[in-house]
């Protein structure tokens, strides 16, 4: 009987408890007025001084706290490609809260590779009371409402690595890279190295990614140019290694030596496709791919691959932070930057690798 | 110290029963504490709005799954039910153009049958529900990946979004479901005969069995159940992404039986409250909500998590030793 009671009476107290909390709402967007005609009211001689800090602290302070507090939400802490630009971050941010440029920062926020962590991540980078959040979605479209719920919230949100559906419209910037660039440098790869043309195939990212689509269509307009070659494939490799170089190997089967290349999406795919055309014992075949990550670096210095298209992730987040930094200063930042890709090759990859 | 003043002024029967069951609770209010101290903003009345919308989806499944686990089995299949109902979601909203509300009965009813699909299984050929689950979920996602094509599904129905961002009563609607299935779930599991055959199930299945329990239509009942939970939980969590995924709720079966086992869920089955589940739900949340909140590393905070979990229960078991 006892258990019952208190169960229920624990029940009902939270229901009553998350009722109360519905009523305490509507403040954060206020203060900013009221701070404006506070400055205008005061005499000239002290103005001078005062507005300036006013005016710094309008542009990044934006919840009016005295305090700059920035948020980082990462896509994941596992990815490889991701490892080194959430290390920058981090150094970076420690930098400026104990240089005294920020306040606090929240941390690398674990997104999990997960649209619904990451809006939860969100939700806290509000409760924390951050002015501006740094976020590098999951996938455009899930992990979209993350940053209209910063945005509603008055916070300074800016993508990073790739955009969401809403981006434009609500992140105050947007830095990362043109993909269709780095889809063209795959295809201007094969074509150099192979001018004789012949069979390749295309192993695809998870499709519909932005990333993915982006990268197929500039592939698509250098090798539509070039009636040699010939597209024998394109294998549903969702970023995965391991079934690009099964697909390899499937396509080195059927196809024999008439197969002069793979291309893919990412090096991952890359490496993991030209490492099982080596074991087949056809490293004449041309494979290439967009990252920039240790593994494929490793085989360009021992000479097992040939290329690989840097996207220079932590380009991406220092361009980010040079955005705070300019919100912070009240300076004129670029809402997009471009942060060029690199090609990568046996002569410029000893300043990559690690 | 306190508890054994306690014992002499408090009915003892009672306090022994108030430890054993809710023990964990205890351990929740300290955690609450402790991160209040730690970080001031963790007890803003919004910061618990959110947490309590955000554990919902979890809250389902965690259901589901204490009625698995009771029973003495467990249901893997959760998370691709996830990403299995979203799917259908996706495909009937977006591309049919049906109703918002037919299209979450569809879906509802894909889910359940599923569900029911593993009951069956699991009761009919007596297989182990570990490996029933196991390759149902692999059938399941699949599914998912053939009506989806693999592609992310936009949901641009605002009617439909609303059913994460709306309110009702100034709260949140995950908020109102996860309490409306609470309430169900603590009256289906402590008030029913159905509730009362899992435990015996779950307990004993030859005595269960001897009584005139049917083992085959509690084990249907409770996978069915759960298999529903998680057609809920894949509403709230497509309502919440705008968009339709089969590449969803992966892992998601962990959080569920962790906050299960916190709530004092026996794997040897038979013993479960839905209170207790409810509470190592909110642990679960609070865990991770907390832990951004402090500004613990990400990198530590699994580890955190694990020793979290293992200590709980590991405290409630204590207890529940002095206390028997």
């Amino acid at each position: 009987m006892m258990k019952k009671v208190l169960a229920i009476t624990m029940a009902i107290t939270m229901t009553f408890g998350l009722m109360a909390c519905g009523s305490t709402k509507t403040e954060t967007a206020e203060p900013a007025a009221p701070a404006e005609t506070t400055t205008e009211e005061t005499t000239e001689a002290e103005t001078t001084t005062e507005d300036a800090v006013a005016e710094v602290a309008a542009g990044a302070d934006v919840n009016g706290d005295g305090k700059v507090i920035v948020g980082y939400i990462s896509k994941n802490l596992t990815d490889p490609f991701h490892a080194p630009i959430n290390e920058y971050a981090e150094k970076t941010l420690n930098q400026m809260k104990s240089d005294g440029v920020i306040d606090d920062w929240t941390g690398i926020l674990d997104g999990e590779t997960d649209p619904n962590k990451q809006i939860d991540r969100a939700d806290e980078c509000i409760t924390k009371g951050c002015d501006a959040v740094i976020v590098l979605p999951a996938e455009s479209e899930a992990s979209d409402p993350a940053v209209t719920k910063l945005a509603d919230a008055g916070i300074n949100v800016i993508v990073v690595n790739s955009k969401t559906t809403s981006t434009d419209a609500r992140a105050i910037a947007y830095c990362g890279s043109n993909d269709v660039e780095a889809g063209k440098m795959l295809g201007e790869w094969v074509v150099k190295n192979v001018p004789d043309g012949g069979k390749y195939i295309h192993c695809t990212g998870i499709l519909g990614n932005s990333a993915q689509i982006d990268r197929g269509a500039g592939i698509a307009e250098v090798m539509s140019a070039h009636p040699e070659f010939e597209m024998v494939g394109e294998p549903d490799t969702q970023w995965s290694g391991d079934k690009a170089a099964n697909a390899t190997t499937d396509a080195i089967a059927q196809y024999g030596d008439e197969l002069v290349a793979v291309i893919c999406d990412n090096d991952d795919m890359s490496s993991a496709a030209q490492r099982a055309a080596n074991d087949a014992g056809r490293s004449d075949i041309i494979c290439v791919g967009v990252d920039g990550n240790q593994n494929p670096l490793q085989m360009i210095k021992d000479g097992d691959l040939g290329a690989t298209v840097l996207q220079d992730g932590v380009g991406q987040i220092a361009a980010a932070i040079n955005v705070i930094t300019a919100l912070i200063n009240g300076e004129e930042y670029d809402s997009a930057p471009v942060i060029p890709f690199v090609l990568i090759t046996k002569d410029n990859v000893d300043e990559y690798l690690q | 110290m306190t508890g054994k003043i306690k014992v002499k002024s408090m009915n003892n029967d009672n306090l022994k029963m108030f430890m054993g069951k809710y023990g964990i609770g205890l351990v929740l209010l300290l955690m609450m504490v402790v991160i209040g101290i730690m970080e001031p903003t963790f007890a803003t009345s919004k910061n618990f709005m959110n947490v309590a919308t955000q554990v919902a989806i979890n809250g389902m499944i965690s259901y589901g799954m204490c009625l698995a686990i009771t029973t003495g089995g467990i249901d893997l299949a959760v998370g691709a039910q996830l990403a299995l109902t979203s799917c259908v979601l996706g495909v009937t909203i977006t591309n049919s153009g049906m109703n918002v509300w037919t299209a979450c009965g569809v879906a509802l009813m894909v889910a359940t049958f599923f569900g029911f699909l593993n009951g069956f299984l699991i009761a009919k050929f007596n297989m182990f529900p570990f490996v029933v689950t196991l390759s149902t979920q692999l059938i399941i996602r699949g599914l998912s990946q053939v009506i989806s094509g693999g592609k992310a599904i936009s949901l641009t129905s605002e009617a439909f979004k609303g059913i994460y961002s709306n309110k009702f009563l100034g709260l949140p609607i995950p908020i109102v479901i996860l309490i409306v299935i609470s309430i169900i779930m603590y009256l289906l599991l402590h008030w029913t005969k159905f509730g009362r055959y899992i435990f015996a199930v779950g307990g004993n299945v030859n005595a269960a069995i001897a009584s005139g329990v049917s083992e085959f239509w509690t084990k249907v009942g409770v996978y069915t159940v759960s298999g529903f939970l998680a057609g809920v939980a894949a509403i709230i969590f497509t309502a919440k992404t705008g968009s339709a995924q089969s590449n969803i709720g992966v892992g998601y079966e962990t959080d569920a039986v962790a906050a299960c086992v916190l709530g004092g869920t026996s794997f040897a089955g038979g013993i479960a409250t839905v209170p207790g589940v409810l509470m190592g739900i909110f642990i679960i949340g609070f865990i991770y909500n907390g832990m951004n909140l402090i500004g613990v590393s990400s990198y530590y905070q699994s580890i955190v998590k694990g020793c979290v979990i293992i200590g709980a229960v590991l405290l409630d078991m204590v207890m529940n030793k002095r206390n028997r």
